[in-house]
């Protein structure tokens, strides 16, 4: 006999934002979440240092997704202030 | 509970007459977003779960920002195996510039009649203002992965 044991569905995660896209510091945590999944079962000392590394790793995704956005923001206001639109490009540099 | 995560049970009757192809260049599956206590379009409320068949717009929010009734177009990751589980995944999905309240949502194919795939129950209202709604999914392996068959 044939026994097909139960289809399951997984657990989403949600991030949401207000007047504005997600943070830096959502993105990171977006990132850790899916390069690390830590087992509810996994004993104390794994966990914990699993954790541990998990923090890291979202700090380090955090550091580089804000200068990533940095640059491409420096990047849009050079190409603005090329198309003669000074304060609009200063205005961007203040984000 | 309106609505209550599932992999719907006509779902799994449909994997054996074939009907749903998760193959990348197979069917269409989109995600839509609902909500409880009459936060859907005018005022209704949404209750979905394994006995859910297809996709309904009862209980959807309201248009806002990108998000469109019928919801947004999932991008699918080829089945593929662990172990002795064979599972397939979705890159995750945003809505921007939405205000949106969702208390979970519906995959369906649509490709083939909007048929109901899997229930989403989020736990508690999620809300965006002007911002972004994004769904991630799980990590795509044998424990986590979004759909399962075991």
């Amino acid at each position: 006999m044939f026994d097909l044991n139960v289809g399951t569905v997984g657990s989403v995660n949600i991030m949401t934002s207000e007047n504005g896209g997600l943070s830096n510091d959502q993105i990171a945590e977006m990132l850790a979440n899916k390069l690390i999944y830590i087992s509810d079962d996994a004993p104390e000392p794994i966990r914990l240092q699993a954790e541990a590394f998990r923090d890291r790793v979202r700090n380090l995704a955090q550091y580089y997704i804000e200068l990533a956005r940095k640059e491409e923001r420096a990047s849009i206001c050079a190409k603005v202030r090329e198309a003669g639109q000074v304060e609009l490009a200063n205005a961007i540099g203040r984000l | 509970m309106a609505i209550a995560q599932a992999m719907c049970t006509a779902f799994k009757q449909e994997l054996m007459l074939g009907t749903h192809n998760f193959a990348t260049n197979g069917n269409a599956f989109k995600l839509a977003l609902y909500a409880e206590g009459g936060g859907g379009k005018s005022g209704t409320t949404a209750t979905l779960g394994a006995a859910t068949t297809a996709y309904t717009t009862t209980g959807e929010v309201a248009n806002s920002g990108s998000y469109t009734a019928g919801g947004g177009t999932l991008t699918k990751v080829a089945p593929t195996t662990s172990g002795t589980t064979a599972l397939t995944d979705f890159a995750d999905i945003s809505f921007t510039t939405a205000t949106i309240t969702a208390m979970g949502a519906l995959i369906y194919n649509d490709t083939n009649s909007d048929k109901a795939v899997a229930v989403l129950d989020f736990s508690s209202n999620k809300t965006s203002t002007s911002g972004t709604f994004t769904i991630q999914f799980p990590t795509a392996d044998a424990s986590n992965a979004i759909i399962r068959i075991a």
